[in-house]
């Protein structure tokens, strides 16, 4: 039996169903655990492999470059040798490409930086408005400007958008200099991604064609998660003629809202596509009792589609006995909570703690339950998006192929110097070392180098000699890294958490950069795919995993710990001012319901009397599953 | 699928060269002007072979000049091919699909094309020649990403696969089993499994009866054996004798082609015959394995590109002249150099490319139908290209303004005015003024349909020549041929081409291909009426009055008879008449002796001419307008 007919024969009659959907629009909308992941998959494998002679592609998009590598591989696993015709990635990384290969139309270099860190995009916004002669206090504006991109809306004439007229224009000149600036920098940043890909589509038709002509089948996972600019880059790119579309979702798993994603895009969808829509209620990954919970949340909500069905158990196997997959905890304050679930997870043999997730909705309780579990001696880390590296050391490395990209990158210096700084405790001054440059005529770079190399440090000298060596043949990058590398701190050495963090986050980094584009790639593209992914580390073999409800969309666990779930938690306060029948409520009884699904054999549910010193209700989710609320706290 | 345009630099002979392609291209000039470099190019550019250590590309290879004299110093060997459709989706499917990451948009109507570049520079540090093949934007910089992947050159090869036949060509190479058609098209024959086993078995059969039929060839092989005692250490070798082949591909691999004249001539091996039917049946070889195998070897939807040297090689005027008609329907694109003005005399003017060497490296001419300007699409062009009534066009798949005819000083005015205020303004001007220069230099197509009619007679010759003398009559092309050679400048060895216009056209034309192409050239036209209009058409073709007061001559006299006369030759001119038995020629007036030269133009003009060839003295007598003509042709480059 073949990889992909074996990964058929997996399939329920509904998963098949919409598996072998070939033509034309279709809506999957399919519960948590309903393998719907698994469906587009096979799908996207099956139209390869049925097609051996074609050459048409297929792309699928989805929302975090995690889930894209994942969808890779298993593509790759199932026809390695049509992987090829596969675009799979993320809507970001969709649009980079698109704008590397046909930007030159809207004036974008395909060598283009990505600004990914805050701290590079206020820098720039505030030398934009110094270089405009714009009021400082203008640096407000950079929330306003990335609402403006991410509904696509280009800084001309923006201003008539504000119902006050001076505001309005203000932003338009912030926002007009701010976009200049990027663009003299050769620099995009994230909202800029795809605001400048639907101003390429938008503008100019032939592109959209080019991509309707290439890629027959397209393919979007989380379409929930969806936002408004995202939804009218698709609908652009696919004109009134293009058809096969293929969307998943679950209206039940929008927790995004406050990012733009809308139930209304789904309703978008089916209005512009009238696509055929098949339900995958058989929920396969939780046992029947999580299943009724959910069912029983999640009806409150009225912004969801009517006619869908409730979540059919589908589980068959189970680890525990009936009446024992949902446990509900009552503890006096937050700390005695944190406590108390650390001790519980304790008790867990350490060799199946990998498979355990504690929950929460906000960050602040994951900090405390981290101690917690520190204190009790058990491993666990935070799982969160990280924008930068931590370490000195990987921030040199960072800003050093930086630098080598880009000769006179301000801000790349200013990190790599204070990087190097701070590993070898020097005083240097970027702003001397810019200076120098201008008269030497030399690179940043090499500047730099002549001016801390030559210290009584031999490993820092090693370093700056590698680093006068990259700026004069930027292309050897590669051996330079892995000379960087061997002369950094040895792994488990003394205060070296951030850089053994760093060096593992680095290696899956590297790894899954080279899956994307080869492990050829020049420095641009490599530093491009680098802004593009998250720095941090994968969570370690056999540590407790500690996620915000947000993070663990697409997750699953053996062993799930939602805490917290008391009145002004979660749901959160904002959402309880906002009223019961209010969208920011429905979004967190989403979130309620995306967090318990996650728990594949055994789900615990926690809340403290008090949180932060006030006294809290239970939540009303807690309620609403139906469950027994306990009596007393528990001990 | 189809090359549109070459861009070379550094190369060979060629310092920087643009080349246009069309479905066949047909390259002549001289010796050594650049030819062969133009075809190396496009063939090294789409094999990716360059330059891997110890082949192809060397320091012979780099353009060498005054100013250049070590190849490992200075500005890479570049190679730029830019394909584009010709019209929206004119490609297959599958090439939109395979190439999907490589292929730059018009990005209004979504006309494909592609721009890939190949660079070679010496790499001090790897102490070789390195290239670089890359794919670009429309802005001509590399693609990243996945357009950057080396998988898309494999890709983009298997559909431009390029063929190379050279002018050495030779029938007994060409058809081994080891060749580049013959071998490949004989190798994937199959011959089903019995009848292979039935082929061994009576090859097997015959073999040994014939080596039994004489017991010489039985002896033979036992002494033979002897060689196993001396060349294996280990067991014991044996040798015998094979009469038969020992399989079918052994008797294939020695297939060859045999080839009758007519029904009475007995049949030969193509090796056995004339060099010129060896040289063709190459080119037919090629077609064969195009139609039969070549979707096979690359895809069904590769255009074959056909670099052929000299096709004519030893053929017969007649059978070069219908060669071209067999070249230009052979499938896919072919570029063709050639030195017979047979081959040429069916080439369409626009195919052809004039190949020169010229001071600073080689030159290239033809007779574009459009004129390209790579500027930016700035949105001032917008209202200049609307009121051009088509002239102008923005070609966004290539970033480059089309013009389609000879511009006109006020729309081109406007096009500098849109380029106001650009940060790149003074570059841009001078691009614009390039491109109107040489918009000015347009040949329309009812132009060349005018010529193909007139001129093709004469085409193969004037094409074949250096320099053009443009003359009106029979009378002038005898005469300026009899006083070049009195005045040490014969037209033979200087390669100068006279053509009497009044008969192949009219003169303007001329004039106007010759600077197209860029042969240099002069003229002498009467001064009468019709001399000031043939002056007149010249002028009405975008020369200077500086240019046309240095290079058109004009008689003093009404026609060439009148100034005849009134330079003082009526003696010789009436012994001339008198030999030719003309009466009465005594007794004429000066007026009854031009009547009489103008209504017999030839005959007396071949004979003046002979005798100015002999005598410098006379020759000196003659018009000075024609003197003169011919001392300019001397001092033209």
């Amino acid at each position: 039996m073949t990889e992909l007919e074996k990964a058929l024969s997996e399939l329920t009659p509904a998963q098949a169903a919409a598996t072998n959907w070939v033509d034309g629009p279709l809506f999957v909308l399919a519960g948590p655990g309903s393998g719907k992941t698994r469906v587009l998959t096979t799908r996207v494998a099956k139209l390869l492999a049925e097609t051996p002679d074609k050459s048409f592609r297929v792309m699928a998009l989805t929302f975090t470059n995690k889930a894209a590598d994942e969808m890779a591989s298993r593509i790759e696993a199932v026809v390695p040798d049509q992987q090829q015709r596969a675009t799979i990635g993320t809507f970001h990384s969709f649009c980079m490409q698109m704008l590397q290969q046909h930007g030159s139309h809207i004036g974008i270099n395909p060598n283009f930086a990505i600004y990914s860190l805050e701290s590079d995009r206020a820098d720039l916004l505030k030398e934009a408005i110094r270089a405009n002669g714009l009021d400082s206090d203008d640096e407000r504006f950079l929330g306003t400007i990335d609402k403006l991109k991410a509904r696509l809306i280009q800084p001309e004439g923006c201003a008539k958008l504000f119902r006050d007229s001076g505001v309005g224009q203000r932003v338009e000149l912030v926002y007009g200099a701010y976009e200049a600036a990027l663009r003299s920098a050769n620099a995009l940043d994230f909202g800029s991604l795809i605001a400048q890909a639907y101003r390429l589509i938008s503008t100019f038709p032939g592109v959209a064609l080019h991509y309707r002509r290439a890629y027959a089948y397209w393919m979007f996972d989380e379409f929930q998660d969806t936002t408004d600019g995202q939804y009218r880059l698709i609908k652009a790119l696919a004109g009134d003629s293009f058809r096969n579309v293929f969307a998943v979702a679950d209206d039940d798993q929008i927790i995004y809202q406050w990012n733009g994603a809308s139930y209304k895009q789904i309703q978008r969808f089916r209005a512009d596509f009238s696509p055929t829509e098949i339900q995958l209620p058989t929920n396969y990954r939780c046992p029947p009792s999580i299943v009724a919970a959910a069912n029983r949340l999640v009806v409150h909500n009225t912004q969801r589609t009517a006619a869908k069905q409730p979540l059919e158990a589908g589980k068959t196997t189970l680890l525990y006995p009936d009446g024992q997959h949902i446990n509900l905890l009552r503890y006096s304050t937050e700390e005695a909570e944190a406590t108390a679930i650390a001790a519980g997870i304790a008790g867990i043999p350490e060799g199946k703690r990998g498979q355990i997730a504690v929950l929460a909705r906000t960050r602040a309780l994951l900090e405390r339950m981290n101690t917690a579990l520190a204190n009790a001696g058990v491993s666990a880390a935070i799982a969160q998006r990280r924008d930068d590296f931590r370490s000195a050391q990987f921030l040199w490395l960072a800003a050093a192929l930086r630098l080598a990209a880009r000769p006179a990158d301000r801000r790349a210096l200013d990190t790599l110097t204070g990087a190097f700084n701070r590993w070898f405790d020097l005083g240097a001054s970027s702003d001397d070392i810019a200076a120098g440059a201008e008269i030497s005529g030399r690179s940043l770079l090499a500047e730099w180098a002549g001016a801390v190399g030559f210290g009584e440090n031999d490993q820092a000298n090693a370093l700056t000699a590698l680093a006068t060596a990259l700026s004069a043949q930027p292309t050897t990058f590669r051996a330079f890294i892995d000379q960087v590398l061997e002369k950094l701190p040895a792994e488990g050495s003394e205060d070296a958490t951030d850089i053994d963090e760093d060096r593992t986050a680095w290696v899956s980094l590297v790894r899954s950069i080279g899956q994307a584009i080869g492990r050829d790639a020049g420095l641009d593209q490599f530093l491009q795919e680098l802004a593009l992914r998250s720095k941090e580390p994968p969570v370690p073999d056999n540590a407790v995993t500690l996620m915000t409800i947000h993070s663990a969309k697409g997750k699953e666990f053996d062993h799930v710990y939602v805490i917290g779930l008391a009145e002004d938690v979660l749901p959160s306060f904002q959402s309880v001012k906002a009223g019961e029948q209010s969208a920011e409520m429905e979004e967190e009884r989403r979130n309620c319901f995306v967090a318990i699904t996650r728990a594949r054999e055994w789900l615990c549910l926690s809340y403290a009397d008090r949180y932060r010193g006030w006294a809290k209700q239970p939540s009303r989710f807690l309620l609403e599953m139906g469950l027994n609320l306990p009596q007393a706290v528990s001990a | 699928m189809q090359i549109k345009r070459v861009t070379i630099e550094n190369f060979r002979s060629i310092k920087r060269a643009e080349i246009e392609l069309s479905a066949t291209t047909v390259l002549i000039g001289p010796n050594n002007a650049g030819k062969t470099a133009i075809l190396e190019a496009i063939r090294i550019a789409l094999t990716r072979r360059w330059g891997q250590r110890g082949t192809g590309f060397t320091e012979y290879d780099v353009h060498l000049s005054a100013a250049r004299t070590d190849p490992k110093v200075g500005d890479p060997v570049v190679i730029e091919i830019e394909i584009q459709e010709s019209a929206v989706s004119e490609w297959p499917e599958e090439l939109h699909e395979t190439l999907a990451d490589i292929i730059q948009l018009n990005p209004m109507s979504g006309q494909a094309s592609i721009i890939m570049r190949v660079s070679c520079a010496w790499d001090d540090g790897e102490q070789s020649y390195i290239p670089k093949w890359e794919f670009l934007n429309t802005d001509r910089n590399p693609l990243a990403g996945k357009g950057a992947r080396a998988t898309n050159f494999q890709e983009f090869f298997s559909f431009l696969p390029v063929f190379y036949l050279d002018a050495l060509r030779d029938a007994g190479d060409e058809f081994t089993a080891r060749s580049q058609f013959w071998g490949r098209l004989l190798r994937t024959v199959q011959i089903p499994d019995p009848l292979e086993q039935k082929s061994v078995r009576i090859f097997n059969l015959l073999n040994a009866k014939l080596l039994a039929a004489d017991p010489l060839l039985g002896d033979l092989a036992t002494s033979l054996s002897d060689i196993s005692r001396v060349a294996t250490t280990g067991t014991p070798g044996q040798a015998n004798l094979r009469v038969l082949p020992l399989n079918t591909w052994d008797l294939l691999s020695k297939a060859e082609v045999i080839y009758q004249n007519d029904g009475t001539k007995p049949w030969l091996p193509l090796t056995r015959h004339g060099q010129g039917v060896q040289s063709l049946s190459v080119m037919f070889l090629f077609r064969s394995f195009v139609e039969l195998l070549l979707g096979e070897l690359y895809r069904a939807e590769s255009t074959p590109v056909l670099a052929l040297e000299e096709p004519e090689t030893h053929l017969h005027p007649q059978a070069a002249r219908t060669l071209f008609g067999h070249v230009a329907q052979l499938q896919g694109q072919k570029i063709v150099s050639t030195h017979s003005p047979y081959f040429l005399q069916y080439v369409p003017f626009r195919d052809l490319r004039v190949v020169r060497a010229g001071p600073d490296g080689t030159i290239i001419k033809s007779l574009p139908r459009e004129f390209r300007c790579r500027v930016p699409n700035l949105p001032a062009f917008a209202p200049v290209m609307a009121a051009s009534g088509g002239l102008l066009e923005y070609d966004g798949g290539l970033s480059e303004l089309v013009i389609k005819g000879s511009l006109p000083i006020g729309t081109y005015q406007n096009l500098l005015v849109a380029c106001n205020g650009h940060a790149d303004m003074a570059a841009l001007h001078a691009r614009l003024r390039a491109a109107r220069d040489a918009s000015l230099e347009f040949i329309s197509d009812e132009d060349l349909q005018k010529l193909e009619t007139f001129a093709r007679r004469i085409r193969g010759e004037i094409f074949f020549a250096n320099k053009w003398l443009l003359v009106e009559g029979q009378s002038e092309y005898h005469l300026v041929h009899g006083m070049a050679k009195a005045m040490n400048f014969d037209l033979d060895e200087h390669g100068v081409a006279v053509i009497d216009f009044a008969n192949n056209g009219n003169c303007g034309m001329f004039t106007a291909l010759a600077r197209a192409l860029g042969y240099a050239w002069t003229m002498v036209v009467d001064g009468d009426l019709a001399g000031n209009q043939y002056i007149a058409s010249v002028q009405a073709r975008n020369f200077s009055p500086a240019e046309v007061a240095q290079l058109v001559r004009q008689i003093a006299g009404q026609t060439l008879e009148h100034q005849l006369v009134a330079d003082g030759l009526q003696v010789e001119l009436k012994a001339i008449l008198t030999t030719q038995g003309v009466p009465g020629v005594a007794a004429m007036d000066d007026a009854a002796l031009i009547a009489t030269l103008s209504g017999d133009k030839c005959g007396y003009a071949a004979e003046l001419a002979a005798q100015c060839a002999a005598s410098l003295p006379l020759t000196q007598r003659m018009p000075l307008a024609i003197r003169e003509a011919i001392e300019t042709l001397r001092g033209l480059p």
